[in-house]
């Protein structure tokens, strides 16, 4: 029962309260950045580690501030997506499905609180899933060695794109470009400078905030002059705010199922919460079967998409907590802020720095609490930030980006770079590229290499390392099958194309 | 498709130069046995196979309806707002967080509909706000540029 007595002591850290109104700040941050067009979570969490630096919060502090605006961000998304049926973000497209069927019939305010609720028992069964098997994987990943992990990074990799599903050519292709882009400036073992054309704003190769704010928010801004008018007028928010029991407990099986699945979906690397939220639906649906009013304004497929998205967005933080290799975008840029802080995530996190580990899954629950209590009274003020026009917003959001930039290292270098990344992730965008795999294999591009080079030294070159191990052979096997899945995918595709065609 | 096998085929020769610009990579004396070039290689040698599948088979784009095809005036605005951004890094230092943000602000939001006068307003109270709220605030260091006589 150590976990419980941890989990105590991580409480301690979250009730303190300086952290309590970190927690606060972050939760209302998050949902301001998740409401507006043009910032998600990862921008949004990019942005603040600059500031949560500059400002010198304590590390926990800081972390608990980025997991309250990601909470937060994932919040506000679904406040566009039910009220103007405009999905903030990937993830959020199946809560617009029923969530603003809901609002036109007059449920504006029952289907927020109620998808509030909804992810908080996603958020609360997966932070119960990760009081349970983190330790266990924590304690078992300290077996890891360098090809493990090597082998390990390379399976997150391939799974991104096997589950990425109409486009697998592509992912890899972004997954390798972030590969590539960490592998720019002085290689820490041999001091060998590379691809730094001889610049010295590159020598410490290029930094994260600026390709998570070029590769987002730039490109998103530009993005944004495509979609100069804007359609629809959001619903108004008027009448009852809170959901009743009977709505509640109606959609309480649907929740648990759903929040379990997200779980497990956060957890897989590569997965995350846009899989999980259209598996749900789709399961709910075919469980409800014709009595369903799904695409209707049915209250389940609103909670199915938000409890599992509430459940993966917490399951995410386990492979990144106990491996090290997180699973998403967002994980990634909060494992980049954890490396300002000199922090390593990985199995011995959980014993060198429980406070910080159990603080951060203890404010979990406090801002997902916090989410539900802020949605009642705040929910007029955020449906007014809705109606604030693109073109106050966008250089607004242009000009914080820059100065998130300049707080990192204070040089103009970095402000032409992130332009310059920015333009890159435009056409990326527009030829169809997923640019979180980029991120990614940035973040897991400079592990990996490490691992891979540290495993070669102490086999002295034999590649069997690799794959000698039953650990790494079981992992190989997996990778292997996530290879297959899109081919399969693609076969079963075309094999039953050509039934209907030969049906005709 | 065109423009998906222009774009491949350039982003294939960017990779046959920078491994180019990888081969004389090595370590002066090393006591490891994959010295600094090999990862990179590896990468870009994917990369390209990548690459090169898409320049023969390009995957067709999926437009989705609310997005609208790219016109000569999308470009053109698109071209000006790039261009904007880029003076707003050029001037960030020499002429301060303020101003420079002033300068590329307004007609920023001009090029995204605000009429002349609510974007000079708004723009100019946010940049002005922005500057105290970080710099003052936030100990985030913000150049102030011209505006330097106004802090002594």
């Amino acid at each position: 029962m150590d976990t419980l007595g941890y989990l105590g002591q991580g409480f301690g850290v979250a009730l303190s309260p300086y952290n309590l109104v970190t927690a606060l700040c972050g939760t209302l941050i998050g949902t301001v950045v998740g409401l507006l067009p043009g910032l998600g979570p990862i921008n949004g969490v990019a942005l603040l580690i600059p500031i949560a630096f500059a400002l010198g919060l304590p590390p926990e502090s800081a972390l608990i501030l980025l997991a309250a605006v990601y909470l937060g961000c994932e919040y506000g998304g679904r406040i566009s997506s039910i009220l103007l049926n405009i999905p903030g973000e990937a993830s959020t497209v199946m809560t617009t499905l029923d969530g603003y069927p809901m609002a036109r019939k007059g449920l504006a305010g029952v289907a927020l609180s109620l998808s509030a609720w909804s992810s908080f028992i996603g958020a609360f069964i997966a932070t119960c899933g990760m009081v349970l098997f983190a330790p266990l994987l924590a304690k078992w990943a300290i077996a890891f060695g360098p090809a493990e992990y090597f082998v390990l990074m390379v399976f997150a990799i391939v799974c991104l794109g096997g589950m990425a599903g109409d486009r697998p050519l592509k992912t890899f292709i972004a997954a390798l470009i972030g590969l590539f882009l960490s592998t720019v400036g002085i290689d820490a073992n041999s001091g060998v400078y590379r691809f730094t054309g001889d610049n010295i704003h590159l020598t410490d190769g290029i930094q994260f905030v600026v390709l998570v704010l070029g590769l987002f928010s730039i490109s998103e801004i530009l993005l944004l002059l495509e979609k100069t008018h804007r359609g629809q007028e959001a619903v108004k928010a008027t009448g009852r705010m809170m959901f009743n029991f009977k709505e509640a407990s109606a959609v309480f099986a649907v929740n648990v199922r759903c929040g379990v699945l997200g779980f497990i979906m956060g957890v897989l690397p590569g997965a995350g919460a846009t899989l999980a939220s259209a598996v749900a639906y789709m399961t709910e649906k075919r469980i409800a079967g014709a009595k369903g009013t799904f695409g209707q304004g049915d209250m389940r497929g609103l909670a199915a998409p938000e409890t599992a998205i509430g459940g993966a967005a917490c399951g995410a933080l386990v492979p990144m907590l106990t491996l090290g290799v997180p699973g998403s975008g967002t994980t990634a840029v909060m494992i980049g802020a954890l490396s300002l802080y000199n922090i390593t995530p990985g199995p011995l996190l959980f014993q060198q720095q429980p406070d910080i580990v159990w603080g951060l899954i203890a404010s979990l629950f406090i801002a997902n609490i916090m989410l539900v209590i802020l949605n009642i009274p705040m929910i007029r003020i955020f449906t007014r930030i809705l109606a604030v026009p693109n073109w106050a917003l966008v250089p607004v959001i242009a000009i914080i980006t820059g100065i998130g930039v300049y707080a990192v290292h204070a040089t103009t270098f970095d402000l032409f770079l992130m332009i310059g990344i920015g333009i890159f992730g435009y056409i990326l965008r527009k030829l169809d590229f997923p640019l979180s795999p980029v991120l990614l294999g940035f973040i897991l591009g400079g592990l990996m290499e490490q691992n891979l080079r540290r495993a070669l030294s102490i086999s002295n070159g034999a590649l069997e390392i690799l794959w000698s191990s039953p650990i790494t052979f079981g992992v190989w096997v997996l990778t292997v099958i996530m290879l297959l899945m899109p081919i399969v995918r693609i076969w079963r595709k075309r094999s039953a194309a050509r039934r209907t065609l030969a049906d005709v | 498709m065109l423009v998906q096998r222009i774009f491949a085929s350039v982003l294939l020769l960017v990779c046959a130069g920078l491994a180019l610009m990888a081969w004389p990579y090595q370590a002066a004396f090393s006591y490891e046995p994959v010295g600094p070039r090999a990862f990179p290689l590896l990468m870009l040698g994917l990369m390209g196979l990548g690459l090169l599948y898409m320049v023969f088979r390009p995957t067709p784009i999926v437009h989705s309806d609310d997005d609208p095809q790219l016109d000569r005036d999308t470009l053109v605005k698109i071209g000006i707002c790039v261009v904007l951004l880029l003076i707003f890094a050029g001037t960030f230092e020499p002429l301060g967080f303020i101003v420079a943000s002033i300068l590329i602000g307004v007609p920023m939001a001009r090029l995204y509909g605000g009429r002349w006068l609510p974007s000079a307003v708004i723009i100019s109270l946010m940049a002005v706000g922005l500057y105290l709220l970080f710099d003052k605030v936030m100990d985030v260091p913000l150049p102030l540029g011209v505006l330097d006589v106004l802090e002594n």
